[in-house]
């Protein structure tokens, strides 16, 4: 706190009046209101689009710590969220409708984390040979192979049908149900929180602007990219666990071709809109993709065009997920994260501007390795 | 085990032939990334979407379809083939334009993304345009003539087939030639090698860039196009989501900077997909196991990755 230092930012919340305080308390309430009471005001379909929102928010925070933090482009994400929906699902899965048992889900979504890191583990080691460039491709084939073998197994899949995950009782409800999505976006946010600000956050950041340099100053690589690589798959198969007990079933079809190379691009999308490395940035555009689909029906059936909505319901999303993330890649790298950080840093005592001498822009404000 | 005792012969042609015909595909694609690879130094997610766009086109003029509301005109199946690949021309161009040209300076990867949303884009834009399966009307019937050329051992030889795998063969050969022997050829490659000496020596950049990807447009139209002819299904995304990562393992076989290697690397990912589909049938236990050939392709193209990074005919880094 020595006041005449150059080196130590003077204490921020001193400067804040009581107005300025006010002022950030409205915002805060505001996006909380927006959050908890308009999808609880809204009913049961707004809630349950928005626990699909918060699962989208869980992914992108997961490739955010790949592509953001760590610079390993992934074109395979969705092999991790699939196989932590599949390994979930069976576990709980009875061949009758009743609702599991809270211990049993809690197992299914602790077995769907182990299982999602350690799928990426495996694509973690391909990742210690083969970097850059090679690294997109090996990932969008490893997606798409592991999609089209373990997802079309019969005996996991259900032969094809399905397989059941029902949600233990006190989950049932819709709002239950979004209370139970924001606790585990919450937790997830604070894990990101802690990573960013130890020893390794800084490691796999480092590892980012380049391998050699962070080699130098003896930083093990091996074991954080391993690490960047497995704390990822392991919040993708949080997502993925949570999002079979969300349809309340498994379905290869999710994540086989063509709907899960779909899926592939969207989370890429919506990292890169969102900001690479912009926490806030990612959550928001997740979300956004997350909630998409119902923002477009309602959009059609608002200016009654739901005819034609019905037959081009599998493009329209494409089209605005390319145009944003050519929009945001050309013309705006930073992303979202560049235009809500000045909120950010106001929220959190300092002052109100866009000037940010501290970091550089380029691809959300990263250097992602080529 | 006694399927294995099933004669040789037949076992062998039919995975042979249809190999050979199924690479020429991944071949024509490989061809296009190698192309953009050699130039920009990236791989091109989008180039599976030229071809798309090259085969739905020619389609669409054909038979005369409406397209966004709009009604075209019927054109002779020639005229429509033309003007299919004449759309991925100008789909490249304007690729070029709008996304590469304003980031050229910037880290590969972004360019990479791009090109992922260009593919994402074209396939949403097709999608809108005309949601419907498509089927050109195969050759054979616009000729009049029987699709089958013969029959080698009990397997048809199409002569679809046979356009594809000249077309593949002439398309390698002549940018092989391209690279090698003209000045515009000569200085796409000084410039991926280094744009600001090329810029001091007096090559335009900005025209080189075009040039490049309006040729990598029209090798992917032709490659639509030929891979349409024989009447097959033609849906939104189809050749990225069908062919576009068999390509690359093709490109990449091939040694990624090499012409002829694309070509090579093509035919070989189409056997080794096709003997992997087929021979898995006699292997007790796993008849159940989907996708053989895909996880074979996958495994071969991490092993050449690993084991010999630089592929079969390209030159070490």
């Amino acid at each position: 706190m020595a006041a005449g230092s150059e080196t130590l930012p003077t204490p921020r919340l001193a400067t804040v009046t009581v107005a300025g305080m006010l002022a950030r308390a409205v915002v805060i309430a505001a996006v909380v209101a927006v959050v908890l009471g308009v999808p609880f005001g809204l009913g049961s379909k707004v809630l349950s689009d928005c626990s699909l929102a918060a699962i989208y928010a869980v992914i992108g925070i997961s490739m955010n710590i790949l592509v953001g933090y760590a610079g390993q482009i992934s074109l395979g994400q969705q092999a991790f969220v699939g196989v932590g929906a599949l390994v979930a699902s069976n576990i709980v899965h009875t061949n009758t409708v009743t609702a599991t048992d809270p211990f049993l889900f809690a197992l299914s979504i602790a077995a769907a984390v182990g299982i999602g890191a350690a799928t990426a583990l495996v694509l973690g080691a391909v990742a210690l040979r083969i970097s850059g460039l090679y690294l997109a491709l090996v990932t969008l084939v490893f997606g798409a192979v592991a999609a089209d073998v373990v997802f079309t197994i019969e005996s996991l899949n259900g032969h094809s049908a399905g397989v059941t995950a029902v949600r233990p009782a006190a989950l049932a409800g819709d709002g239950a149900f979004y209370l139970f999505c924001l606790a585990a976006v919450a937790v997830v946010l604070y894990v990101d929180w802690s990573f960013t600000r130890t020893k390794a956050g800084r490691a796999v950041n480092a590892l980012r602007e380049s391998e050699l340099v962070a080699q130098a100053f003896a930083v093990d690589v091996v074991r954080y990219k391993l690490l960047a690589f497995s704390l990822s798959g392991a919040i993708a198969g949080l997502a993925g666990g949570i999002f079979a007990f969300y349809t309340e079933s498994f379905s290869d079809k999710t994540y086989t071709y063509p709907a899960g190379f779909t899926l592939a691009l969207i989370f890429l999308v919506m990292v890169v809109i969102g900001g690479l490395g912009s926490r806030s940035g990612v959550v928001i555009a997740s979300a956004f993709f997350g909630l998409l689909n119902p923002i477009l029906d309602w959009f059609f059936n608002t200016i009654g065009r739901a005819d034609w909505y019905v037959d081009h319901k599998n493009y329209v999303p494409g089209l605005i997920g390319a145009t944003l993330l050519l929009q945001t890649i050309i013309m705006n790298p930073g992303g979202l994260g560049q235009v809500v950080r000045p909120i950010g840093r106001w929220l959190a005592g300092g002052r109100f501007t866009f000037h940010d001498e501290s970091e550089s822009a380029d691809v959300g404000g990263r250097h992602v390795r080529a | 085990m006694d399927v294995l005792a099933l004669d040789a012969q037949s076992s062998l042609v039919a995975p042979l032939f249809g190999g050979v015909f199924q690479g020429a595909a991944y071949g024509l694609l490989g061809l296009g990334l190698v192309l953009v690879y050699k130039s920009n130094r990236i791989f091109n997610f989008a180039q599976g979407e030229f071809a798309t766009v090259g085969g739905l086109v020619a389609f669409w003029f054909a038979s005369g379809a409406t397209v966004f509301g709009l009604n075209l005109p019927n054109v002779p199946y020639l005229v429509a083939l033309i003007l299919g690949v004449l759309a991925s021309v100008g789909v490249a161009l304007a690729t070029e334009r709008v996304v590469i040209r304003p980031m050229f300076d910037r880290p590969r990867v972004v360019l990479v993304v791009g090109t992922v949303g260009v593919a994402l884009l074209l396939i949403a834009l097709e999608g809108l345009a005309y949601p419907a399966t498509a089927n050109l009307e195969s050759i054979s019937d616009v000729l009049g003539i029987s699709p089958r050329l013969g029959t080698v051992d009990g397997v048809a030889i199409l002569y679809e087939d046979i356009i594809k795998l000249i077309a593949l063969a002439v398309l390698a050969v002549g940018s092989f030639l391209f690279f090698r022997y003209t000045a515009t050829g000569t200085a796409i490659l000084a410039v991926s090698q280094d744009a600001t000496a090329a810029r001091v020596v007096g090559i335009s950049v900005e025209r080189i860039s075009m040039i490049t990807w309006g040729f990598a447009g029209l090798l992917g139209g032709v490659a639509g196009v030929v891979l349409s002819l024989p009447g097959s299904s033609l849906f939104p995304g189809v050749f990225t989501g069908t062919a576009l990562t068999t390509a690359f393992a093709a490109a990449v076989l091939g040694g990624m900077t090499s012409l002829p290697g694309a070509f090579v690397g093509g035919l070989g990912m189409g056997l080794i997909e096709a003997f992997a589909n087929a021979d898995v049938k006699y292997i007790p236990g796993l008849d159940t196991l989907h996708g053989s050939g895909e996880v074979t392709v996958a495994v071969f193209l991490l092993l050449v990755l690993l084991v010999r990074p630089r592929g079969l005919l390209g030159k070490a880094a």
